[in-house]
């Protein structure tokens, strides 16, 4: 039964990665960036999340708080880092390095406003009811599989059936199209990061109510989102969705074999041995080399 | 005031070699690591092993450094062959996250998070260098000479293949360039001299732990390397510089409670790695125009 | 002397290459003589640089064959390819942008990956200044690659080319854009090397430049050979003109 109780709880941390890490894919595809500071977005809407509750707001009041923390900072990184950038250079690693500053400034910030510490919100979402003989279901498991759930066939529906969103899975390859369909290409990727950043805003909550938030976060979640990212192809969204749950699974999984310390790693040895043996990922397209 | 000058000292000359090993890879062969402080660590840890149990000769130390962290440099030069780009950057992002976790763990070689402590004043064969002055001294011997090396690969053969690789990595292929040789000795080159800072800094320390070979170290020296000039010679040194200089800056700076300088100080160097990127991609030192 | 009677330095038999449904090379047998100036031409699409990068490696081919002075050559890489004499040069030139023009020269010279290089230094040096000098760039030899002229750039491609010493040139569109004085002095390279024995094959757009420079024309469409043989009469085929011109339309 442990096995299967860290499966569970493996599927609940893959889900909110799997909602993370689309949103990465989500402004990859459509932009071309590799929005590093992914995981900013995240930390932003957790802290947001924790400030407005220990302030007494109601938990629904905090959630669009944080929403609207993270689809701030990726509309401020789209507008003020990376557009300027593309501008005079565009090289991938002039992104990174600027991508990463401003990580460092936020986490360092989050320190500075809420300590190196953990923190949370207490909640009952933790509590878990039996529902075999042995096997305990948090209700935040049920919060995480109805979030995913609603918000993944939103995101499929909006993606494959309105204009917008067809544009915007088109404009990375095929800017003509859009000039076709009369939308502009700012405006688009504008919309690109601040749909992406909100796919963030679960986890965050969800991290925030449950396991605790620290100032790490930021990278952690920037990790997690690129590695189920490249586990699953880069660029789609499928694939990003499922290389979280590979990636939830795995970390909890091998907690069964090793010492809980390995868990984090046990993500990034997945990322390793795929990058080094299918680089393009389990949807992904081949290489462009 | 004297000694604490004198530490800084050392430390900057010991992060001036490390920062210009990982100038070999990110500025001269376009191979963009965030897992340098993975070979420091080894380097760290291989020579404070031998400081401990064998001698705490500087050329001991710094040998066994380099040559640990050297061959094991083939952990990053594999994904270096297999991909490139945004690619490889999340492989070595992967790597330092693996490298941090097996640090922590492999208490028998380590320390764990305890670190190995008690490593004893250095030698160099036979004579003390317990005196600030003469460890100074090596260190900036160390510095220089591995400048040195760096500089006349750089500006030899070796170094234009491996700008070549970097400008036009297919061009360079055309031309008869074997890319993944060039390419595993640029990373064992490099890794190897981060292994000696990191045996350098074992000595300097006295101990070694995790604390010092994490993910934020390979920003830090990432960000000495990029705030100074990626592929200039001055550039890491001067990236070094700033950035070591900064903290101590800071402690001066009136309105900043002590606890929190570490978090302002990386704030700072976040804040200018951006701002960097943004309106002088190229470097302190290096070119204005950043044309691509 | 009829170099076609010899074994041609370079050769292709049957070469095929599709990616995903598209047919870019089907089956074709190319003959490149010592001492010629053969001329690729075709609309876009026609597989030109699709067969370039077959020749030199850059692409594995589904089917056919190299020939390197009529041996079979085999499964092979655009290294190993280079170091049997032949140098290429790109559409989009891919110079070593960050490096200046005479280290540009240099390192297309020195091969080995090691620390450092067998043979003559000096040699080396000496050939990459004669490149320069021959493609007018020696007052522009310390200059950053990314900061030269137009015109400079695409003579810096050739400077490259040339230095090696390589016997087989596959020149992809190098003549493409330049004014008429730079196109003379580029023509002039060109014959002269042809003189000197060396197989010269281009890419070309431009059917000025391909009346004034090629001895054999090449006409490739949809990944077909459709004709070969002197400028005039290629160029005088109206079903060719056609096909030619039709697709700019």
């Amino acid at each position: 039964m442990l096995l299967a109780q860290l499966l569970v709880s493996g599927i609940q941390t893959g889900l909110l990665y799997a909602l993370t890490a689309a949103g990465f894919a989500l402004i990859f595809g459509a932009t071309r960036i590799f929005h590093f500071a992914h995981g900013a977005a995240y930390a932003l809407a957790g802290y947001g999340f924790v400030f407005a509750v220990r302030a007494g707001w109601s938990w629904p009041l905090a959630a669009l708080l944080a929403t609207v923390l993270a689809v701030g900072f990726g509309l401020f990184m789209d507008a003020f880092v990376y557009r300027p950038i593309q501008r005079h250079t565009g090289s991938f690693f002039t992104v990174f390095v600027a991508a990463f500053g401003v990580v460092i400034v936020v986490q360092s910030g989050i320190e500075i406003g809420f300590g190196r510490a953990f923190v949370a919100v207490t909640s009952s979402l933790t509590r878990a009811s039996a529902v075999l003989p042995g096997l305990y279901l948090a209700r935040a498991f049920w919060i995480a599989l109805g979030a995913a759930a609603v918000l993944f066939g939103a995101l499929g529906l909006f993606l494959a059936r309105t204009r917008t969103g067809i544009a915007l899975r088109a404009l990375a390859e095929n800017p003509d199209l859009l000039r076709a369909y009369g939308l502009s290409a700012r405006r688009l990727s504008a919309l690109a990061f601040a749909l992406g950043s909100a796919l963030a805003v679960p986890g965050a909550v969800l991290g925030a109510a449950t396991t605790g938030l620290s100032p790490s976060v930021a990278s952690h979640v920037m990790l997690v989102s690129l590695a189920a990212s490249v586990v699953g192809g880069i660029g789609s969204l499928r694939g990003a969705a499922a290389g979280g749950l590979v990636l939830g699974v795995a970390e909890n999984l091998v907690v069964s074999v090793l010492d809980t310390q390995w868990s984090e790693a046990a993500g990034f040895v997945v990322l390793f041995a795929f990058i080094l043996f299918r680089p393009r990922g389990i949807f992904g397209a081949a290489l462009a080399r | 005031m004297t000694a604490y000058l004198l530490n800084l000292a050392q430390l900057a000359a010991i992060f001036g070699l490390l920062a210009a090993s990982l100038n070999v890879l990110v500025g001269y062969g376009g191979i963009f690591s965030v897992a340098h402080a993975v070979f420091f660590g080894f380097g760290a840890y291989a020579g404070a092993q031998i400081a401990l149990n064998v001698a705490p000769d500087v050329l001991l130390v710094s040998a066994a450094g380099g040559l640990v962290a050297g061959v094991l440099s083939l952990a990053l030069a594999l994904p270096a062959l297999r991909v490139r780009g945004e690619y490889f950057v999340v492989a070595s992002l992967g790597l330092q996250m693996v490298a941090t976790t097996a640090f922590t763990e492999a208490e028998p070689v380590t320390g764990g998070l305890g670190g190995l402590v008690g490593i004893p004043p250095p030698q160099l064969l036979g004579l003390s260098l317990a005196s600030p002055w003469a460890f100074l001294a090596v260190c900036l011997a160390a510095l220089f000479g591995g400048l040195a090396v760096m500089r006349l690969l750089m500006r030899g053969s070796f170094g234009r293949s491996l700008m070549a690789l970097r400008d036009s990595e297919s061009a360079a292929e055309a031309f008869g360039k074997n890319v993944a040789l060039l390419k595993t000795l640029a990373v064992a080159l490099g890794c190897a001299i981060a292994g000696v800072a990191g045996g350098l800094f074992a000595l300097q320390m006295a101990f070694v732990n995790v604390e010092s070979f994490t993910l934020d170290q390979s920003v830090l020296v990432l960000a000495m390397v990029i705030v100074g000039g990626a592929g200039t010679l001055a550039g890491p040194l001067v990236g070094t510089l700033l950035l070591l200089l900064l903290p101590a800056a800071l402690s001066f700076l009136p309105g900043i409670p002590p606890t929190e300088i570490g978090a302002v100080q990386q704030a700072i160097y976040g804040l200018a790695m951006t701002l960097l990127m943004i309106f002088r991609p190229a470097g302190l030192a290096g070119r204005a125009q950043g044309k691509r | 002397m009829t170099p076609q009677a010899m074994t041609p330095p370079l050769a292709v038999r049957g070469l095929a290459k599709h990616f995903g449904g598209l047919a870019a090379v089907q089956g074709v047998d190319l003959d490149l003589p010592a001492g010629l100036i053969t001329a690729l031409v075709g609309p876009n699409g026609a597989g030109k640089t699709t067969l370039f990068n077959l020749i030199t490696g850059a692409l594995a081919p589904d089917a056919g064959d190299v020939l390197l002075d009529g041996a079979r050559l085999g499964p092979t890489t655009p290294r190993q390819i280079a170091r049997r004499g032949v140098a290429r040069s790109f559409q989009d030139l891919r110079l070593f942008d960050h490096m200046s023009a005479g280290e540009n020269v240099l390192a297309a010279i020195e091969p080995a990956a090691w620390f450092w290089q067998p043979g003559d230094a000096a040699a080396r040096r000496a050939a990459a200044a004669a490149a320069l000098a021959d493609t007018g760039l020696t007052a522009a030899a310390g200059a950053l690659a990314a900061d030269l002229a137009y015109a400079e750039r695409k003579f810096l491609s050739l400077a490259r080319i040339l230095a090696t010493g390589a016997r087989i040139w596959l020149l992809d569109e190098p003549a493409s854009g330049l004014d008429p004085a730079s196109r003379a002095r580029f023509v002039a390279l060109l014959r002269a090397a042809a003189g000197r024995g060396i197989t010269v094959c281009l890419i070309e757009h431009n059917l000025d430049i391909v009346t004034e420079l090629a001895d054999r024309i090449v006409f490739l469409d949809q990944g077909r050979k459709l004709a070969e043989g002197a400028p005039e009469a290629i160029l005088r085929d109206p079903a060719l003109a056609a096909i030619y011109f039709g697709d700019r339309a």
